[in-house]
């Protein structure tokens, strides 16, 4: 069914027929009406589609953000129903939102060491060796001492996926991560996601950047009105559709 | 190019600085304008911490400089009268040792050189505990004896041992022994160092008076050759303006200035001059008018004006008389004595005869009206006792005093009712420090200070650190997903912000407390009702401040925080909390300094704050203006304070950026 099919290692990622209703004063809205996919390790998986089309809640369901309704999320092997630990899987999950989500009261060294100490226990001079290691791959090493409040948008993001990478993830997941910014940001942190991927992370990201698609990507995904309509390789699927509504979407955003 | 001496050097408009290569957000530059009051305001919550309290001690100082010594007096009243220091730390200590804990009786001057062994000072003031054994004498030596008891072997030291049956026991003998197990001294403590405690067990009294006032005396020799005398001595007399008269007091000031206040209690005769008025009958049915004339007599002596005032304040009088005071024109006239004006009103000379005397004067005009029926007399009812401002006479009553004469001079005679006694106790032998209350008011014992505003601190402290605590507590769970969690809080919120505080206060003090009282060891002190109250009422508002604050964190950070694998309790903790406490502390603020000013209602419960305090110096004094305003002025001082230190607290948990 994936075409990943050809690789014998289990799927981190197994999301099987996941429904999702939200229920609303003015009515229920059906999000997710039968998701499967299965996302391999090391694999960079692309989720593009309109607004309302249910991606950014599909990522919210793998380290369970939502709930969902019916069928099944294992994640690294532990079914996410049942798990009576979800902050050992969320632990291994990182995420990246499309508001950043830093601690606007902490600074961005201590915005990195918090989870790693609180939830991984580390000593502080560990953690914080770790924060400026972070820090640093991400091109801000200068920055540990600033809020928030004194950083840049771009910048914020950098620190945002500092902090997901500090708590060692298996797999990270980004929720439209350069939506929010300006243009002229945007690049900084698609080259950091670009360094992640070439490293081999497993990734799985909600954007409608083509070019990080495109350069990144092992596979993107079109979803529309909470189904996958589409899926495989970014180049064929990019330019060669073979649905009418991803053809559609793709013409309105290229 | 114009001439530019015409014009006064103008500065070009500052161009913009160029970009640098930085971020762009760095040549940003916000120019805000504040408001004159705003900026004031700021330069004041940006001084340093002890300008701010030296400005409030000045402020303070300048207010006693400068205010009459009325408004001095109710200050002293108000801050439960602080002493600059006092003697007596403790009002009670209870200290139980061992029997060869006290090393020193002190009398005087003679701390060093008197040195007493125990059973000297086994009189009342220090009680022993006398233990009985028996058993058979195991051991002897010189310090101490050993018997063998059923229970087992005691041994005891030979000093401490008041009774041994038989006396000269051996060993192998079985004996009875009685000896001192442990003492227990009462007394206020009146020193402490580290090694030694001082109480005085018995205080020093010394009364000096008048060898005038002295009705018998008779010594007596007690058996240990110390001569007592024992004095029945009159009472003291007073006579003076009176400045307040209530059920429980007496209030006034004599001829030197000096005021004085006595307890009714106290009192054995009070001489307050009444007005008694006597018409003439054919006067008592005449009508008056304008320009008819009035023929008023008074006896010499009587203060005529006061008595005018007092007459024209009267109901009841007929009508005559107010024309006497009133509209038309009024002849005085004086007579030698009352007889001698009794004769005119009978006689019809006069139209009314005013007397401002003593009780008994007035009595003795009763009799005589009563004998002259002819004569129409009005007296009024109740008699109009002068309640302000006349002269009175206050009569003390007789009492006895007892003791040793200390010094007899022609005119006073000093005597010591009762003589101090001082007992030194090593820290190293204390078993048990019982009890330890409060004693008097003083800079060195603010512990004694437990009246007033002291209190009204105390309690606005202690009650809003457990309304953060129940707020806390309750605004937690108000953001619950659980029904029964939120239900609960809800319900707690609700109720109480619903009913007044000063009922809750009531509840707490006349409901629940005594209820605790009957079911529970609890036993809850006016004061704990009072923080309770407080804080229970309090409590409800603080929930709904922390409940906003919470809410008004973005849900990105409860999320972005469990999203790295934190718990609920660990997100809150160290995520929202922390967020959400900088928003709150703005309202925190205005609830505490919300709270110092509802602190005034727990004089309900019968508790001595600053209000309470207030209130007994008005009733005693009369003195409302003073007493209120020095009162007001005391909150306004304690919340401004506050409102200064709520700003210094934002603005130094301000975020950069």
């Amino acid at each position: 069914m994936t075409p990943q099919t050809s690789t014998n290692s289990t799927p981190i990622i197994q999301i099987q027929n996941v429904h999702k209703r939200f229920h609303t004063l003015r009515g229920t809205v059906h999000a997710l009406r039968g998701v499967s996919l299965d996302v391999q390790p090391g694999e960079v998986v692309v989720i593009i589609g309109p607004s309302g089309s249910g991606k950014s809640t599909l990522l919210r369901c793998i380290n369970r953000l939502e709930t969902t309704d019916s069928g099944r999320i294992i994640v690294d092997n532990i079914p996410l129903t049942g798990a009576k630990n979800i902050n050992k899987v969320r632990a291994e999950v990182g995420m990246v939102f499309q508001s950043f989500n830093l601690f606007p009261d902490k600074t961005a060294l201590e915005n990195i060491t918090l989870a790693q100490r609180v939830v991984r226990k580390r000593r502080k001079a560990e953690a914080e060796a770790r924060a400026h290691d972070l820090l640093a791959k991400v091109g801000i090493p200068d920055k540990a001492d600033a809020y928030p409040g004194q950083l840049s948008g771009g910048q914020q993001q950098r620190v945002a996926i500092a902090r997901a990478l500090a708590m060692d993830p298996k797999i990270m997941l980004f929720d439209e991560p350069t939506s929010a910014l300006d243009p002229e940001m945007i690049k900084e942190v698609l080259d950091v996601m670009l360094a992640l991927a070439r490293e081999g992370m497993t990734m799985v990201v909600v954007s409608h950047e083509m070019g990080f698609a495109r350069a990144a990507a092992d596979r993107a995904v079109f979803m529309d009105e909470g189904l996958i309509i589409e899926e495989g390789e970014p180049d064929v699927l990019f330019s060669n559709p073979t649905h009418e509504r991803t053809k559609l979407f793709l013409s309105k955003i290229l | 190019m114009p001439d530019e001496r015409d014009y006064p050097e103008v500065q070009p408009a500052q161009p913009m600085p160029p970009q640098h290569s930085g971020e762009i957000y760095d040549d940003l530059q916000f120019e805000v304008k504040e408001s004159l009051g705003d900026r004031l305001m700021n330069w004041i919550a940006g001084l340093p911490w002890w300008a701010i309290i030296l400005a409030v001690v000045a402020v303070a100082a300048l207010y006693s400089m400068f205010t009459s010594a009325a408004y001095r007096d109710v200050l002293r009243a108000l801050t439960d009268n602080p002493q600059v220091t006092t003697e007596d730390l403790f009002e009670v200590v209870q200290i139980v040792g061992e029997p060869t804990m006290i090393v020193g009786r002190y009398v005087g001057e003679s701390q060093d050189s008197v040195s007493t062994v125990i059973t000297s000072l086994l009189d009342d003031v220090i009680d022993s505990e006398l233990v009985q054994r028996a058993g058979f004498l195991v051991r002897e030596d010189p310090a101490t004896i050993t018997i063998q008891t059923e229970s087992g072997r005691v041994t005891i030291p030979r000093q401490r041992i008041t009774a041994m049956d038989p006396p000269d026991a051996g060993l192998g003998d079985n004996v009875s022994v009685e000896y001192i197990e442990r003492v227990t001294v009462t007394g206020t403590l009146t020193a402490r160092d580290d090694k030694t405690l001082t109480i005085r067990t018995v205080n020093e009294q010394i009364e000096t008076f008048d060898t005038d006032r002295i009705l018998s005396e008779e010594t007596t020799t007690t058996p240990e050759g110390e001569e007592l005398v024992r004095i029945e001595r009159e009472g003291l007399s007073y006579r003076g303006r009176l400045t307040a008269l209530s059920q429980t007091g007496i209030s006034l000031v004599q001829e030197d200035e000096t005021r004085v206040e006595l307890r009714r209690a106290d009192v054995a005769f009070l001489a307050i001059p009444t007005l008694t008025v006597a018409l003439n009958a054919a006067a008592a049915e005449r009508t008056i008018g304008p320009d008819d004339e009035v023929r008023i007599g008074f006896v010499q002596g009587t203060d005529i004006t006061r008595a005018l005032q007092e007459l024209d304040s009267l109901d009841g009088i007929p009508v005559p008389l107010r024309y006497g005071a009133g509209a038309a024109r009024a002849a005085l006239i004086s007579y030698a004595d009352l007889a001698a004006m009794m004769g005119a009103v009978a006689a019809g000379e006069l139209d009314a005869a005013l007397y401002l005397s003593g009780a008994e004067d007035r009595l003795a005009m009763a009799e005589w009206v009563e004998n002259n029926p002819d004569a129409a007399v009005v007296l009024p009812t109740p008699p109009r006792e002068c309640q302000r401002n006349c002269t009175v006479t206050v009569k003390l009553r007789d009492d006895v005093v007892e003791g040793r004469v200390l010094e007899r001079t022609a005119d006073t005679i000093s005597i010591q009712t009762v003589a101090p006694e001082f007992v030194v106790i090593d820290r190293d032998q204390i078993l048990e420090n019982r009890r330890t209350e409060p004693g008097a008011c003083a800079l060195n014992n603010l512990r004694g200070c437990n009246a007033g505003i002291f209190l009204t601190l105390r309690v606005t402290f202690m009650a809003y650190g457990l309304a953060l605590i129940i707020g806390l507590f309750f605004g937690l769970m108000r953001v619950q997903k659980n029904p029964i969690l939120y239900a609960f809080s809800t319900l707690y919120v609700e109720v109480v912000r619903g009913i007044p505080l000063l009922v809750i206060l009531l509840y707490a003090g006349f409901v629940v407390s005594p209820w605790l009282r009957d079911n529970t060891p609890l036993k809850l002190s006016d004061e704990w009702e009072a923080v309770l109250g407080l804080s229970f009422g309090y409590g409800a508002f603080i929930a709904e401040i922390f409940r906003a604050g919470i809410q008004s964190i973005s849900r990105g950070q409860m999320e972005a925080a469990r999203s790295l694998g934190m718990s609920y309790p660990q997100a809150m903790r160290y995520v929202v909390l922390p967020q959400a406490v900088r928003v709150v502390l703005p309202p925190l603020g205005n609830d505490f300094i919300a709270m110092l000013k509802d602190s005034a209602l727990i004089s309900v419960l019968a508790l001595p704050d600053l209000l309470q305090l207030g209130r007994l110096y008005i009733s005693r004094t009369f003195r409302a203006f003073e007493g209120y305003n020095t009162v007001a002025l005391l909150y306004l001082l304690m919340t401004l304070f506050l409102s200064l230190l709520v700003r210094v607290i934002e603005r130094r948990t301000r975020l950069p950026g």
